[in-house]
């Protein structure tokens, strides 16, 4: 395992944030296809609490990069086009649960006290994250031009839905995922 | 389900033949452009640059339809909200242009509600063509040889593959789970449908999380890794047209930039 550290990215971490791109992607093709047109500009994604989880557990760069790349291909495959500010904003979402590295030892995170961490970390997630999308939207001009219109039409609701998914299926995911984990006697 | 996945529309134009390569390297330049460009002439001539390009693509109208629908919808819907925050907060001086009651639409308003909605109309139409002309398994190989490293690009080529692998578990679960006596809840109606796949959510992600160490495993028991980089099976080559294209980008670019520092104060 650690002979291929060389290039400081590991193998596991490719295969992570590529499974997580792939199945954000897909989640949230799902929910777009599924969705009547227009109901997407306050979009309720439970697909959200995919880069958190993968974030929170496999650390902030697979988070983001399942967050960013994931959003960049749903959004080109389920209508075309894509808004950089949102992917990054996207990215975010995934990568501030993963400062959990930095917060937590790697044989907490399974407790108790790492659940409600995720928790937290999720809404702080969303909050950063919505709130950098929105505001960038506002700043650089893109469709709205006032900030009580960033605020109340994009930041509010879309944070909101994204807090509250993300705080209650990260926290389901993660302990589920470290039952399964050690049930199957993997490196976790 | 998996005809979906590729948004890419087969064609003979020029857009079509272009390099993906100089494509990105233009929506990038064009991006920038727009965060760049300030008034709603420069912006107009940023639409009009992005439209033309999309109408050298040659895309049918049929393919293309519903997603221009879905655009239209997000731009009536802002710039709606626009003007109507814009007007009721904050009522600037001007022409009055149309006046009901304490509501007063004046020319500055619809000026400055007009810009951003088509700033974001040129943005739509520009990655639109993009991503309509470009193959899905030509963006790993395009971004591997623009210099990239491997591993980052690999990222890309991975996630492409395993899509429709996700779909497709999404699915099977969906239906195994059918098969064990579950019942979708919800109706037929759309908040129903995507309540419907909120359980699946978790068995896919866990599933998924766990092979990523099998997958990994087997990745380096094949040798990736080992030595740094591998090469491309397909081998891009820029030609006159990209350069061109390219060019038209920067200076487009620098000539926002320019009004914006230079001449305009």
């Amino acid at each position: 395992m650690a002979k291929t550290q060389r290039g400081g990215i590991s193998t596991v971490t490719i295969v992570a944030m590529a499974v997580g791109t792939a199945l954000y992607a897909a989640l949230n093709v799902f929910f777009n296809m599924l969705q009547l047109p227009g109901t997407q500009l306050v979009a309720l994604r439970p697909s959200v609490a995919i880069p958190m989880f993968f974030g929170y557990v496999f650390g902030p760069l697979v988070g983001f990069v399942s967050g960013f790349l994931g959003n960049i291909i749903s959004d080109a495959i389920s209508w075309g086009g894509f808004w950089w500010n949102w992917d990054v904003g996207n990215g975010l979402l995934g990568l501030i649960p993963g400062l959990i590295v930095y917060i937590l030892p790697e044989d907490k995170r399974s407790t108790r006290l790492g659940l409600v961490w995720s928790a937290v970390l999720a809404v702080i997630g969303s909050i950063i994250g919505m709130g950098f999308a929105s505001f960038t939207d506002y700043i650089f001009g893109y469709g709205i031009s006032t900030i009580e219109e960033a605020i109340y039409a994009l930041f509010l609701p879309a944070a909101v839905t994204d807090a509250l998914n993300g705080a209650i299926l990260t926290p389901i995911l993660v302990a589920a995922y470290y039952q399964a984990a050690r049930g199957r006697a993997r490196r976790a | 389900m998996s005809e979906n996945i590729v948004r890419y529309i087969e064609g003979d134009s020029v857009v079509h033949r272009l390099d993906p390569r100089a494509k990105i390297i233009f929506v990038f330049l064009f991006i920038a452009s727009t965060l760049v460009a300030s008034n709603l002439f420069e912006v107009l001539l940023l639409l009009l640059l992005s439209i033309g390009f999309y109408s050298l693509a040659r895309l049918p109208l049929r393919k293309t339809l519903p997603t221009w629908k879905f655009i239209f919808l997000i731009v009536v819907f802002l710039s709606f909200l626009n003007l109507f925050v814009l007007t009721l907060l904050y009522p600037k001086e001007g022409h009055t242009l149309l006046q009901a009651g304490p509501i007063k639409v004046t020319y500055e308003n619809l000026i400055s509600s007009i810009t951003p909605v088509v700033r974001l109309l040129s943005i739509a139409s520009v990655t639109l063509t993009l991503v309509f002309t470009t193959p899905p398994n030509l963006y790993a190989p395009a971004f591997g040889q623009m210099g990239l490293p491997y591993k980052a690009a690999y990222v890309v080529e991975l996630s492409f593959r395993y899509i429709p692998e996700m779909i497709g578990e999404l699915r099977k679960t969906l239906e195994a789970q059918m098969a064990r006596g579950y019942r979708p809840s919800g109706g037929n109606n759309p908040l129903g449908r995507v309540l419907r796949v909120i359980p699946l959510i978790l068995p896919v992600t866990l599933s998924a999380a766990l092979n990523v160490y099998d997958i990994a495993d087997a990745m380096e028991l094949r040798g990736f890794g080992a030595s740094g980089c591998h090469t491309w099976y397909r081998q891009l080559r820029m030609r006159r047209r990209d350069y061109l294209l390219i060019a038209i980008g920067s200076l487009v670019f620098v000539s926002m930039l320019l009004t914006r520092t230079v001449f305009s104060r």
